[in-house]
């Protein structure tokens, strides 16, 4: 777990090359190159661009490492609801 | 292929319902199978482990509806309070290293 939540942050610290933030491009970069398994959509920039505005709680057009976990935590909390969802259906079916 | 970001995230989720399903409700940690986690999954991050008031002080930031569980969404303030703890602490180096 403790390697799970590094790798949460080396991925955004090598994305942002050391920047504080990440912009528009990176951000992109980052979530064609992490996200296409987990997230549909990852080739429309568009959505990507609107993905981005979504997570910039302070409106300056980049994505901070703030913004990015809140992203994380959001994609974390679909897949497990997900997961909890079908492992119920498979208990009630059995 | 998942990618890097994506199985870290998934060993998070496996981690959390792994403790969460030990015993009682099984979508969420109890304060005894936060603190078997705690111990289990985080003893070089945290060293509080063994400090009881710690531990409750921890459930009672994570479980903010009150309901003296934590469940995933409480859980993942966990992993986000550590991710930035663990960034500040990076940069941190970063910044002695450059000195140096």
């Amino acid at each position: 777990m403790e390697g799970a939540i590094k790798t949460l942050v080396t991925t955004f610290i090598s994305s942002s090359r050391g920047k504080d933030n990440l912009d528009s491009k990176s951000f992109q970069k980052l979530v064609q190159k992490q996200f296409s398994g987990m997230m549909e959509d990852t080739n429309s920039s568009k959505k990507i661009k609107e993905m981005q505005a979504g997570l910039d709680a302070n409106n300056d057009g980049k994505v901070s490492f703030q913004e990015y976990l809140t992203l994380i935590g959001y994609l974390a909390n679909c897949v497990s609801d997900s997961k909890t969802n079908s492992s119920q259906a498979a208990s009630d079916a059995s | 292929m998942p990618s890097e970001l994506e199985t870290a995230m998934e060993s998070l989720i496996t981690v959390f319902h792994r403790y969460a399903s030990k015993q009682g409700r099984s979508g969420t940690l109890s304060r005894r199978e936060l603190r078997e986690l705690m111990e289990n999954e985080l003893s070089n991050f945290l060293k509080s482990q063994q400090d009881a008031t710690a531990i409750d002080k921890i459930m009672r930031d994570l479980d903010t509806n009150g309901d003296g569980q934590v469940d995933f969404e409480e859980f993942v303030s966990l992993v986000v309070g550590l991710s930035i703890a663990c960034e500040q602490c990076y940069q941190m180096h970063m910044k002695n290293v450059a000195k140096k």
